[in-house]
């Protein structure tokens, strides 16, 4: 006879027993016997096709079945076969980092109230500053407006919303932003104000829809970009959201 | 099903995933049940044998660690009740890899390292359907609330396996 060590989890299955005396003569077999006796056990060894589920580890006495003949594997009197669960995890999708996008957020906040700051008081310099802020924001690798998050983070006005997302994307969307409006201050200059001001209202259109509609329009631009192979574009939409649609949380 | 766990187990839990970070840090957590009370006993802190470029988003336990956990449990007249890990900036929730890996039964603690700091530990179990993983309760015994003589402390040396 030999024995087999059930988990924790199975123990349900199996009359709540931890070790199941077995008759069989190889792994397969010992596997088998125990969910013709214990039925309700089968789902949780074997998928649909029958295989062995992936998260199932055989080891017979100490030695994993895998570095010996698989389910071949021989068992003879008194031997321990154990069926152990994989244990792993892990925080989120391959590839992905966190981005706080309560700093986004803040700066989305910032650009919109300084653009109508500027179109209300007819001051296209403010609105040229915008651009600046930004497009030095883009080319340092950050938000443009850092400091007022800084500012909201020690009065503690609000913490990060940290989510499994790309941060290059919101870099772009930001740099493009910038050169909206850069291009809003070329426009002032060169004698075409209802153009440049136009340029502004589109900037705080898109950072609205951001900021309330949890859409990045940059961002969807960038993932257009990224899936017609551009150069540059590297990272591809998360799987399963719209490109440029804010990112789940990840928590069921 | 609540899961209990005194405040050493949980600080020894947090100190093993701030050690870690960047990295994520994980262990298992031998403990029993009865009725609705579940009640970590030990905790058995291990490596993490991904790759190192992965252990910044991704953590797994060595079968052979599981093997030896079990075996433990076994000496202990414990069992293997759950799994604990961190999440280095991120939310202590489990994530769609989580539940990818959850294993029904077993209680899955995280913790959110923030910049080196431990910030919060939740507890997590696989729901029935299995398509989504629930929160579990989890009470925390201060260590003011012990008697005299309880030694349910036992935090093992695993910290020290670790590679490189």
């Amino acid at each position: 006879m030999s024995r087999v060590r059930v988990p924790t989890p199975l123990r349900a299955y199996v009359a709540g027993q931890s070790e199941v005396e077995v008759s069989s003569a190889s792994v397969a077999e010992a596997l088998q016997e125990l969910v013709s006796r214990y039925p309700a056990l089968r789902p949780h060894l074997f998928g649909e096709a029958d295989e062995l589920r992936s998260y199932i580890n055989l080891f017979v006495n100490d030695q994993d079945v895998r570095s010996l003949r698989g389910v071949q594997t021989p068992l003879t009197d008194g031997d321990r076969l154990m069926i152990l669960p994989s244990i792993a995890g892990g925080a989120m999708s391959r590839g992905l980092r966190g981005v706080d996008h309560n700093a986004l957020r803040t700066n989305q906040a910032s650009i919109i109230t300084l653009l109508l700051a500027a179109f209300v008081l007819d001051a296209p310099l403010l609105a040229a500053g915008v651009g600046a802020v930004m497009l030095l924001g883009t080319l340092a690798g950050k938000i443009g407006f850092l400091p007022v998050y800084w500012t909201v983070r020690r009065l503690r006005l609000g913490g990060p919303d940290i989510l499994p997302d790309n941060p290059e994307p919101h870099r772009f969307s930001q740099g493009l932003g910038a050169v909206v409006l850069l291009g809003g201050a070329a426009a002032f200059a060169v004698g075409a104000p209802a153009l440049s001001w136009g340029l502004a209202w589109l900037v705080i259109a898109l950072a609205s829809l951001n900021l309330f509609g949890g859409f990045c329009a940059g961002c969807a631009v960038y993932y257009w970009f990224n899936r017609l192979g551009l150069p540059g574009f590297s990272q591809a939409s998360p799987p399963g959201a719209f490109p440029g649609r804010r990112p789940q949380p990840p928590v069921e | 099903m609540t899961l209990h766990i005194s405040e050493t187990h949980l600080r020894a839990i947090e100190a093993y995933a701030e050690a870690h970070y960047p990295e994520e840090g994980a262990g298992l957590i031998l403990g029993d049940e009865a009725g609705e009370r579940r009640e970590a006993r030990e905790i058995l802190p291990l490596p993490n044998r991904r790759e190192a470029g992965e252990r910044g988003h991704r953590y797994e336990i060595d079968p052979l660690e599981t093997l030896a956990a079990e075996n433990q449990a076994d000496a202990h007249g414990l069992k293997v009740i759950g799994v604990f890990h961190s999440h280095p900036d991120h939310p202590a929730a489990p994530s769609q890899t989580d539940l990818h890996f959850a294993v029904p039964w077993y209680s899955y603690l995280i913790t959110s390292v923030r910049r080196g700091r431990a910030r919060e530990t939740r507890a997590w179990r696989l729901g029935p359907s299995e398509a989504s993983m629930q929160e579990e309760p989890l009470e925390v015994r201060t260590v003011s609330e012990w008697l005299p003589g309880d030694s349910d402390t036992s935090v093992a040396s695993g910290a020290q396996q670790e590679e490189g």
